[in-house]
């Protein structure tokens, strides 16, 4: 798999990666995969943020859609107007460590150290997130982290989770059977939960 | 925030906003009296210009008559004065390049003598295959032949002006390596700079620093004529007054052209006759006083050559020649070397691709807005640059340390 983007913050609980295409971050509730020093470990984290905005700290864009001539550009028609703006713009993405891969081991809670700094994203592969999703250890992290939006997020991945097997419809109601577990004491905030994660 | 708190304890300490308001009033005051008087001699002086086309042969004889012995700075007519030229269609495609550089000067009482030139580099394509190339190249320079000029054996300091110098060329040599790269000819382009071509800050040097400097900045603009890419800078809103000394010539008792004789200021009849000099109507007027009225949005007025001394004497065939362009309520001064002033497909590829870098842009050329974005140097990197320097001498064991003064500045003390 091609890297799609490179650590530029990291801690113990997540980290936000560079998008090496404007605008190309994989989507909310993917499963990244981040290299680290150990050649045999890789941490595994949940996109829960993506933003785009100036490298320049600070920096702002400006409403281009007007041409000074007072022509109307619309959406991409501006990109191609203005080739520097891919240049001076940043898609990012962050994501919640929920694992680690240790040579063939998979870990369902935090690893013994961040992923650096400038090493390598991926987006992980359909075997790849149905061999990680097997495990609902995750769930419970998802749901009590702080400062991400945990219900959403927990959803947003179990969908994913369910689309790439081929039996999608059992993993739903597995999964909705772990929640049950998780929130007995939370009937409100299960029920919104359960209603993301429906079958269709 | 230690600083500003003592900043608010102590009323002696920085700058006295309510003593500077009471002056900043009167200044606007005075500024706004002045402003209507200037439009109506700025008026009057554009009529008394307009009365001489077809004279422009006549008139540039009186400049290069009067250019030893005027007190002012003149530009030579090239175009008809009432020159008044549409804005050129624009290519469906066209290539640009631009550089900006910054510095950060050699410190006196830093750590060791150094300095660092930034160079921001922009290559920018339009049309089908629209690109961007945003770079920037710092060099350290700590060389005994980066901080000294030697002439036999007397060292000077390269510092202050003669830095802005080295950064000028450095600039152009930047945008010359930027345009073999990537211009190939294939596409209709420019190699934009910021700020004037002529090099002022080296017209009061002595001649080794000027010929050092400037036969490397030459060499540049030949390298760019033989590529035959034309290279012009955008000066946003000029202050510069060389059309304005043209027409004061127009209003000198002095000047007889068929007697070779140009005005001689420091014997002027007026003055000698104890009457107010004519050319007094001119005070203070600047070109863009003059041309701004005339030009509608993208038109540009007529090409002048900017007669200060050092264009005329050492530019050779790159002898820098100018004209004014509306670019919104902005009247602009776009410069150009000879080769392209003489070129009418050259001056409307600059023209119109000037005009649509500042349409892009907002109002100013977005090549030059990103190649100094690139450039730029914040204070957090001035300190950050300090700090690695200061840090590195140390683990390299080499001597080093600020002076007492630069550490006095650090905090302030209570």
């Amino acid at each position: 798999m091609q890297r799609i983007a490179e650590v530029i913050e990291s801690n113990t609980t997540r980290f936000t990666a560079g998008a090496y295409e404007l605008h190309s971050a994989p989507p909310f509730g993917a499963l990244v995969r981040a290299a680290t020093r150990d050649a045999q470990l890789a941490v595994y984290g949940l996109v829960y943020e993506i933003r785009t905005g100036s490298k320049e700290p600070g920096g702002r864009a400006v409403v281009r859609g007007r041409t000074y001539s007072g022509r109307e550009l619309f959406d991409d028609q501006i990109y191609f107007e203005n080739p520097d703006l891919a240049e001076v713009l940043q898609t990012e993405f962050s994501a919640l460590t929920v694992g680690f891969l240790e040579q063939t081991a998979l870990y369902h809670y935090l690893p013994p150290h961040p992923p650096p700094v400038h090493y390598s994203v991926y987006q992980c592969s359909a075997d790849e997130l149905v061999h990680f999703s097997e495990d609902y250890a995750c769930f419970r992290s998802i749901l009590f982290a702080s400062q991400v939006p945990n219900d959403e997020l927990l959803a947003a991945y179990i969908r994913s989770a369910a689309r790439v097997r081929p039996a999608g419809r059992d993993y739903l109601v597995r999964a909705g059977r772990e929640l049950a577990g998780l929130l007995k004491d939370d009937y409100d905030r299960l029920a919104a939960l359960l209603r993301r994660i429906r079958p269709v | 925030m230690y600083v500003l708190m003592l900043a608010l304890w102590n009323p002696y300490m920085g700058l006295d906003l309510t003593a500077l308001g009471r002056q900043v009033r009167q200044m606007s005051h005075t500024a706004a009296a002045d402003a209507a008087s200037s439009a109506a001699r700025a008026a009057a002086m554009r009529e008394r210009m307009l009365t001489e086309v077809g004279a422009e042969a006549h008139w540039a004889q009186a400049v290069d008559l009067s250019r030893e012995t005027a007190a002012w700075l003149l530009a030579r007519p090239v175009e008809p004065l009432d020159t008044v030229v549409d804005l050129p269609p624009l290519p469906p495609a066209y290539s640009l390049v631009a550089t900006d550089g910054s510095q950060i000067e050699l410190d006196r009482h830093g750590a060791i003598p150094c300095y660092v030139i930034n160079i921001g580099q922009v290559f920018l394509r339009y049309g089908q295959a629209p690109t961007a190339r945003l770079t920037s190249q710092p060099t350290l320079c700590y060389h005994d032949e980066d901080l000294y000029l030697h002439d036999g054996a007397r060292r000077i300091p390269i510092e202050g002006n003669y830095l802005s110098a080295r950064r000028d060329v450095d600039e152009g040599l930047a945008l010359a390596a930027l345009a073999a790269e990537h211009l190939d000819g294939s596409l209709p382009a420019v190699a934009l700079q910021d700020g004037t071509l002529v090099r002022w800050t080296l017209a009061g040097a002595e001649r080794v620093v000027q010929d050092h400097f400037m036969s490397q900045y030459l060499d540049y603009l030949e390298q760019m004529r033989q590529r035959q890419i034309p290279v012009a800078s955008y000066i946003s809103r000029p202050r510069s007054p060389e059309l304005v000394g043209s027409i004061r010539l127009m209003l000198c008792p002095d000047v007889d052209v068929a007697a070779g004789r140009g005005a001689r200021c420091d014997r002027c009849s007026d003055q000698r006759a104890g009457r107010t000099p004519s050319c007094q109507p001119c005070q203070g007027l600047v070109d863009s006083d003059i041309m701004g009225e005339r030009l509608r949005d993208g038109q540009r007025g007529p090409i002048l050559l900017s007669m200060s001394r050092i264009n005329v004497e050492r530019y050779g065939p790159h002898q820098i020649h100018f004209f004014h362009m509306r670019v919104g309520r902005e009247l602009c001064r776009v410069e150009m070397p000879q080769w392209v002033a003489q070129q009418a497909q050259f001056v409307d590829q600059v023209h119109t691709l000037v005009y649509d870098q500042c349409a892009r842009g907002g109002g100013y050329p977005v090549a030059l807005a990103r190649a100094h974005e690139q450039a730029i140097v914040r204070s957090a990197d001035r300190r950050a640059f300090q700090r690695l320097i200061e840090s590195s001498l140390y683990r390299a064991e080499a001597p080093g340390g600020v002076s007492a003064k630069r550490e006095s500045k650090e905090f302030s003390r209570g």
